[in-house]
């Protein structure tokens, strides 16, 4: 008999255990037949959810819950559920000091500490004679969360514009253009200005804009009238300031679009070329003509962020 | 038997258990399907916007076109809104303009074919008058921090639409003297055409329609007042040097093209009323 009861028993405990888990896993259903309870009211006024600062619901009291690494959407729905879990609870009044009200949620990205790679694409946007396209990257560690150090490096091809044709037939005058072959600089980054955005009400998006300030040098070369003389290099000194956008798809993730000045002192080639008169290189560049140039490039780039992840130092 | 069916009873029981589980995982909190920002400020629907502008080309081939002007709108829906906008303008020769003009020869010499100062000049047009009619889309809005001081609201907004524009050249009789660019003239056809495209009438006068499109950023320094910024193309047939562009030696009207005006514009948007609703 004891070990029939015995497997009674076991029968009967699968049999619970069965039951409970059936039971435990009902209550964690949604209700459907039923609206969400609606959130309690703020002592001065009606419920709000604000995106930042004025206004912004607190309740982000919960650390225990730490969204996978990579996963930006999973950190701003787990402070909506930790928003709806203490709005769905009863009421408890407890008495509030100016210090218990969250002005300003934390911010959804850290970069302190961390190294952005950026491989990136530029165009020309102020030379109507020549465009040039760029194929690059930047290498940027971040030292605070707003500064940041870094090298870039581009290569430059081009391509010629229709004013660079038409002066030729209409004005009966070769144009002098050069055509650059690489820049590299050392740049700092300032990130003064930090936001968030919905798309069509549904969707937010973070997103910041950073100055960018550097120096470094390039290459130019000649891009010769006649073609029976030989063109020449340019060694440039290249002082450059930006401005950037940077926008948040995941915690190693970005995409980056910016405006960049890129200043220096050109030479040119020499007017007057002929067999005896400028004919080689070394000649020419000796009598080139200077001028000051302002190459503003459009960038675009996808940033990768090492470490992929990061953690928060401080409470909310 | 019994023992058989208690058990399959309690297995069933399990994977039922275990899919509710997973769905449990996947299920997600009510706010999910919600708006992304409730008791929202809004700033723009059903509100007229009247916006004084400022607006100059951007990388421009022969002239610069720099104006002001206004733009008015009105917001249908939070993200949809109507306009129309109109600039006045000068034109202000760019630098290629500059560096080509002193190397040209001062007076006329039909033996060659390169145009005089004064032949160059005449044929290049100005826009005194530029504007579109358009639908605007308002897809994105937000707030952003600038310094970790000031928080003001934002939004990003397309245009697309139907382009107008004035164009204007004078070309004097004396330079413009070519009664049939390109055509034979003189009784009976006896004089051949003279294959000088610089005495030709330029052709670049009038108005044009055309297509338009924009893309801009509203910057909100109070409920009613905002900082407008917008990239704008006015894309129309044109021909901005009034010269030979097809290379058959004379202006015809074949010589004119489908262009991009590219603007860049500046504004102080002022919206009516200057009081805002909020969303639930």
């Amino acid at each position: 008999m004891k070990p029939l009861r015995m497997r009674v028993f076991h029968r009967s405990v699968v049999f619970l255990l069965g039951l409970a888990l059936v039971a435990g896993t009902a209550l964690a259903q949604p209700n459907k037949g039923k609206t969400p309870a609606p959130a309690p009211a703020p002592a001065g006024g009606e419920p709000e959810i604000e995106i930042e600062g004025e206004g912004s619901a607190g309740g982000e009291i919960d650390m225990g819950t730490d969204p996978g690494p990579g996963d930006l959407n999973a950190d701003l729905n787990a402070a909506e559920q930790n928003n709806a879990a203490v709005k769905a609870g009863p009421l408890k009044r407890t008495p509030l000091s100016w210090k218990d009200i969250l002005v300003v949620v934390r911010k959804p990205f850290l970069k302190s500490r961390r190294t952005e790679l950026l491989p990136m694409v530029g165009t020309t946007m102020n030379d109507n004679m020549v465009r040039h396209y760029t194929v690059g990257g930047q290498l940027s560690y971040y030292l605070t969360d707003v500064l940041a150090i870094g090298v870039e490096g581009q290569y430059y091809v081009h391509s010629f514009r229709e004013p660079f044709d038409l002066v030729a037939r209409q004005a009966r005058r070769l144009p002098t253009v050069n055509q650059y072959n690489w820049s590299a600089a050392l740049n700092f980054h300032y990130v003064p200005v930090y936001g968030k955005f919905a798309i069509f009400d549904k969707k937010l998006i973070t997103w910041e804009a950073f100055f960018t300030a550097g120096i470094g040098a390039g290459q130019s070369e000649v891009v010769p009238r006649d073609t029976k003389f030989p063109g020449f290099t340019n060694l440039l000194i290249i002082p450059n300031v930006g401005v950037s956008m940077r926008f948040f798809l995941a915690k190693w993730l970005t995409v980056s679009v910016g405006i960049r000045d890129y200043v220096f002192y050109d030479k040119f080639e020499p007017t007057d070329r002929s067999p005896t008169m400028n004919a080689t290189a070394d000649q020419a560049k000796d009598n080139s003509t200077g001028s000051l140039i302002n190459n503003v490039m459009f960038q675009v780039g996808v940033s990768f962020w090492l470490p992929t992840s990061f953690e928060y130092t401080t409470f909310r | 038997m019994k023992k058989n069916i208690l058990l399959a009873a309690v297995g069933l029981l399990a994977i039922a258990g275990a899919e509710q589980q997973a769905e449990a995982e996947r299920r997600q909190n009510s706010l999910s399907g919600d708006v992304a920002v409730r008791h929202r400020r809004l700033l723009v629907k059903n509100r007229f916007e009247l916006a004084p502008l400022f607006e100059s080309t951007i990388n421009a081939d022969f002239r610069h076109i720099v104006g002001g002007g206004a733009k008015l709108e009105y917001h249908l829906g939070d993200m949809l809104s109507i306009g129309v906008i109109g600039v006045g303008s000068t034109a202000i020769d760019t630098g290629l303009v500059k560096k080509i003009l002193p190397t040209l020869e001062r007076d006329t010499n039909n033996a060659t074919r390169e145009p005089s100062v004064a032949e160059f000049n005449a044929h290049l047009n100005s826009m005194p008058f530029h504007g579109a009619a358009y639908v605007s889309l308002t897809p994105w809005y937000g707030k952003l921090a600038a310094f970790s001081q000031a928080y003001v609201a934002f939004d990003f907004y397309f245009q697309a639409g139907v382009s107008y524009a004035i164009l204007t050249s004078d070309c004097p009789t004396t330079i413009c003297s070519d009664p049939a660019p390109g055509m034979s003239s003189g009784p009976g056809g006896m004089n051949p055409p003279d294959n000088n495209p610089n005495n030709d009438a330029p052709l670049n006068d009038g108005s044009r329609l055309g297509l338009y499109l924009g893309g801009g950023i509203h910057v909100f320094l109070s409920d009613f007042i905002a900082l407008d910024l917008t990239v704008r193309d006015y894309a129309f047939s044109d021909n901005p040097s009034g010269a030979d562009f097809n290379a058959n030696l004379a202006v015809t009207s074949d010589d004119s093209r489908f262009l991009h005006h590219i603007f860049f514009g500046v504004g102080i948007s002022i919206m009516f009323p200057t009081t805002v609703k909020r969303t639930n």
